[in-house]
């Protein structure tokens, strides 16, 4: 965790001075005449930033070129940190049929880099029974930076058999797991259950107190023993996830239409509400009036798995899009979707360009046309706004370029290349082509 | 349209008696006003396209959508056959690691139906792969068969004792549902022993074989390859990698490659991470050496490289040169060809409503090859719909949906 404080800052521009006069390009990559959105330094304009070993090195209205190592021209697009996606399940690979913790799951690189995501918090794929079996096939794996809600039942999200069981969700084990892997299990997650109980929702508050992180709550079943009123006025702490916002399956709007009162007094208590589209928990005819209402999401998830990816919610530049088509700015949607969640998971170091971050930058590129969106149920909204990513970097470097914009044309190199990148700026191309007989 | 033979005619014509007579709209779905390209039958102009039961029902210049019971607007966009890529890695090991993608993660949403896993498994392996990948994808899958037992990427592949035709031979004869032909990839050499091993099994079972050439020596090069050991209709995948003399020193096209065309080998994209460069591809074009079939290579190194996915693949190839309804071809009915399915890639009146409907962009793009150098183009193709036995399983921009203000909202039902 590289947190930055205040106070700090000026040591680093001190370094980067320095650096400055001892070598010819003290920045491996800058990025040049974007328009920069970063809510955390509060920047909504054209400005160019630079990075170097990694991290954010500046972000100033004007950079010197000469000091760069590899310039990138990005006029007309958008640059903001590396989406941060709170809501995902990614804990693929293990062969279970109709489990989270198997089929369901989406490996994370092939769904992340090209929507510009590079940050995700899996939501309680794995308990503290098969964390480490996550951690060690997938987690460890992903170029994607992969963090977890470790969730209250010990064997993670396998289906009702485990997910209702009481027995399985015990505070203590579960803390112990968060507290072991600190940094990188940064919630706490209840889901799916069906009874008429708390004890999820208490249990996991009792490991989120014990690990000091915050709970995620997709709230299962709608019973009258449980009102979400009550867990959002009373159960959560402040700090605490509602995610599932907009699904409407737990009278987040009451019948006349309007927004649950006790949301807006959750709101105020401190209790976050997340998006968490998924296959099943977005709906027009919810989200629409409650932002009418004046309830805004406090963040952007996806909910990403296999029965969401190819359905309404489709990826997260699709989701954000969504939002600009109801009417928000995209300096808003960006802020939900990187600085916001960055915080509710409390992990300050990400979500921001401030220098010294890690340098994962998003490139955005708002196209207009007339495009459709649609929820749940396949209802549609149409939008004559769309995010694409253009290019999305992870620690400096490239690791995804839709159109090219940081390759050369291919008739300026020598015959028979091999070889564009360098590994001061790329990490898709950045050594010699593997031999023949060693690649595919 | 004009091969479907009598009794389908014949049924297919009491199937719309019955339903004017119930009526039901005979048509579940109907693509209306799309251009229409279906190289198989020579279709490549606006025609509208009905499906019932999950198959195509009817190609024609106007269909009623009163016959159906739902209408998609297809003005503006292309309507194809689902796309079908003979080259793949999809086989999820159950142990962590490997370079293998999710295929339906990738398939759909870029207008791909069916994807051929390109000898991930071998025989001792392909059980396991048909359980757990192949049986519960919603992508129709098909394997070239590994000619190494263990399967790629395995430490094996250099492993002339696990090349074992025979065994090879009666897991495909055992699997015809789902196994296409034979691979061959990566062997290091310096002898033949997995090119033989693959024809002979290929040979015992008369089935295609694949190679991924591995690498050449003096003695073991594509000439000898193309000439001496591969039959016709095996497929040399990675064609413009460049790696095995595919362009000589010269900058000249092998003359091996026109030589092994007329021999009937075929030639196959393969792009994956690190097989597909412009400085091979714009010399071939301009010897007038286009690609057989469009094939990704799809994995995990390849698929946030310049390869990406199935259309941008395509659409470089557009950019070369490749007129559309080719570049279709190339996709579709010529894959299908080339596998031996000849009831894929096409949209003939009964065959599986598996369906692409692209939409041509205009702009500024640039397409990158295995090495990262870029090439600039105007032309993109984005993938809007596809459909697989008649489902919708992509719809890029909710066109199969309706406005949400006026959207027959039911009572919800717990799904997650």
């Amino acid at each position: 965790m590289e947190t930055l404080n205040g106070p700090l800052w000026p040591t680093l521009i001190l370094a980067g001075a320095s650096l400055a006069f001892a070598q010819p390009q003290p920045y491996d990559l800058l990025l040049q005449g974007g328009h920069v959105i970063d809510a955390r330094n509060n920047i909504d304009a054209v400005s160019d930033v630079a990075i170097r070993g990694g991290k954010i090195a500046l972000v100033a209205q004007h950079i010197d070129p000469a000091q760069a190592f590899k310039v990138v021209n990005v006029a007309g697009l958008y640059v903001t940190p590396g989406l941060v996606d709170i809501h995902v399940h990614v804990y693929a690979g293990t062969g279970e049929p109709r489990s989270y913790a198997g089929d369901n799951s989406l490996y994370p690189d092939g769904y992340m880099f090209r929507v510009g995501v590079t940050t995700v918090a899996d939501a309680g794929c794995a308990g503290w029974r098969n964390f480490e079996d996550f951690k060690q096939r997938v987690i460890d794996r992903a170029k994607t930076r992969v963090l977890a809600f470790i969730n209250i039942v010990g064997h993670g999200m396998r289906g009702p058999k485990y997910e209702d069981d009481l027995t399985d969700m015990q505070a203590k084990p579960t803390a112990e797991m968060a507290l072991k892997y600190k940094g990188l299990i940064i919630g706490v997650k209840t889901a799916h259950y069906t009874g008429p109980e708390w004890t999820p929702v208490e249990q996991a508050v009792e490991a989120g107190t014990i690990a000091n992180i915050p709970v995620m709550v997709d709230f299962g079943t709608n019973r009258k023993e449980r009102p979400m009123s009550e867990l959002v006025t009373r159960k959560l702490r402040p700090g605490d996830i509602y995610t599932h916002c907009y699904s409407g399956l737990r009278d987040e709007l009451d019948a006349s239409g309007h927004v649950n009162p006790a949301m807006f007094e959750a709101r105020k208590r401190g209790v976050i509400f997340d998006v968490g589209h998924g296959g099943g928990s977005f709906a027009w005819r919810i989200a629409i009036p409650a932002i009418q209402q004046g309830f805004p999401p406090d963040s952007i998830s996806t909910d990403l798995h296999t029965g969401s990816m190819n359905s309404g919610m489709k990826d997260m530049d699709n989701l954000m899009s969504k939002f600009l088509a109801m009417g928000f700015a995209l300096k808003d949607v960006v802020a939900q979707s990187t600085w916001n969640p960055a915080r509710e998971i409390k992990r300050e170091d990400l979500g921001n360009l401030s220098p010294g971050s890690v340098a994962d930058v998003t490139v955005l590129r708002v196209e207009q046309g007339d495009f459709g969106y649609t929820d749940m149920y396949g209802a549609r909204l149409k939008g004559n706004q769309k995010l694409t990513a253009e290019l999305t970097l992870r620690e400096g470097r490239v690791v995804w370029d839709l159109n090219g914009i940081t390759r050369p044309d291919w008739t300026t190199l020598p015959p028979n290349y091999r070889q564009t990148g360098d590994a001061r700026w790329d990490a898709v191309t950045p050594a010699p082509a593997r031999r023949p007989d060693t690649k595919r | 349209m004009a091969r479907w033979c009598l009794p389908l005619r014949l049924s297919m014509s009491f199937l719309a008696l019955a339903c004017a007579l119930s009526a039901q709209p005979p048509y579940d779905l109907l693509l209306k006003g799309g251009h229409t390209i279906d190289p198989k039958n020579g279709i490549d102009r606006v025609m509208d396209v009905g499906i019932a039961g999950g198959k195509i029902a009817r190609v024609a210049a106007a269909i009623d959508p009163g016959q159906a019971k739902q209408t998609v607007d297809a003005a503006g966009l292309y309507v194809t056959p689902g796309l079908v890529d003979i080259h793949v890695h999809v086989y999820l090991w159950q142990e962590p690691g490997g370079e293998a993608a999710q295929a339906d993660a990738h398939s759909f949403r870029s207008g791909v139906t069916t994807m051929v896993d390109a000898g991930s498994s071998g025989w001792r392996t392909f059980p396991d792969f048909r359980r757990r990948i192949v049986d519960r994808s919603l992508t129709r899958i098909l394997a070239f068969l590994n000619i190494v037992g263990a399967g790629m990427g395995t430490g094996k592949e250099d492993d002339p004792a696990e090349m074992d035709a025979q065994a090879a031979a009666k897991t495909a004869k055992d699997n015809p549902d789902v196994i296409v032909g034979f691979k061959t990839a990566h062997y290091a050499g310096p002898g033949w022993e997995s090119v033989d091993g693959a024809v002979k099994a290929g040979a015992l079972t008369g089935l295609p074989v694949m190679v991924d050439f591995g690498r050449i020596n003096a003695t073991r090069n594509i000439n000898a390859l193309f000439l001496d050991k591969l039959r016709p209709g095996d497929i040399f995948t990675h064609c413009f990698s460049g790696h095995r003399e595919e362009l000589l020193a010269s900058g000249k096209l092998n003359p091996a490659m026109e030589a092994g065309r007329k021999r009937g080998i075929v030639f196959d994209i393969g792009h994956g991470a690190g097989s597909f460069y412009w400085y091979v591809a714009v010399p071939a074009y301009a010897a007038h050496f286009y690609p057989d079939s469009i094939s990704s290579d799809l994995h995990i190194n390849s698929m946030n490289a310049g390869m990406k996915d199935m259309t941008n693949i395509m659409s470089k190839l557009l950019n070369l040169g490749s007129p559309l309804a080719e570049v279709i071809r190339m996709a579709t009915w010529a894959p299908a060809q080339e596998i031996k399915r000849p009831l894929l890639g096409n949209l003939d009146v009964g065959a599986d409503a598996d369906i692409a409907v692209l939409r041509l962009d205009r702009g500024n793009f640039g397409f990158v090859d295995s090495a990262g150098a870029r090439y600039p183009g105007s032309q993109l193709i984005v993938c809007e719909m596809t459909l697989r036995a008649g489902k919708v399983m992509w719809d890029l921009n909710g066109r199969a949906s309706q406005d949400w203000k006026t959207f027959p909202y039911q009572k919800e039902t717990w799904k997650h």
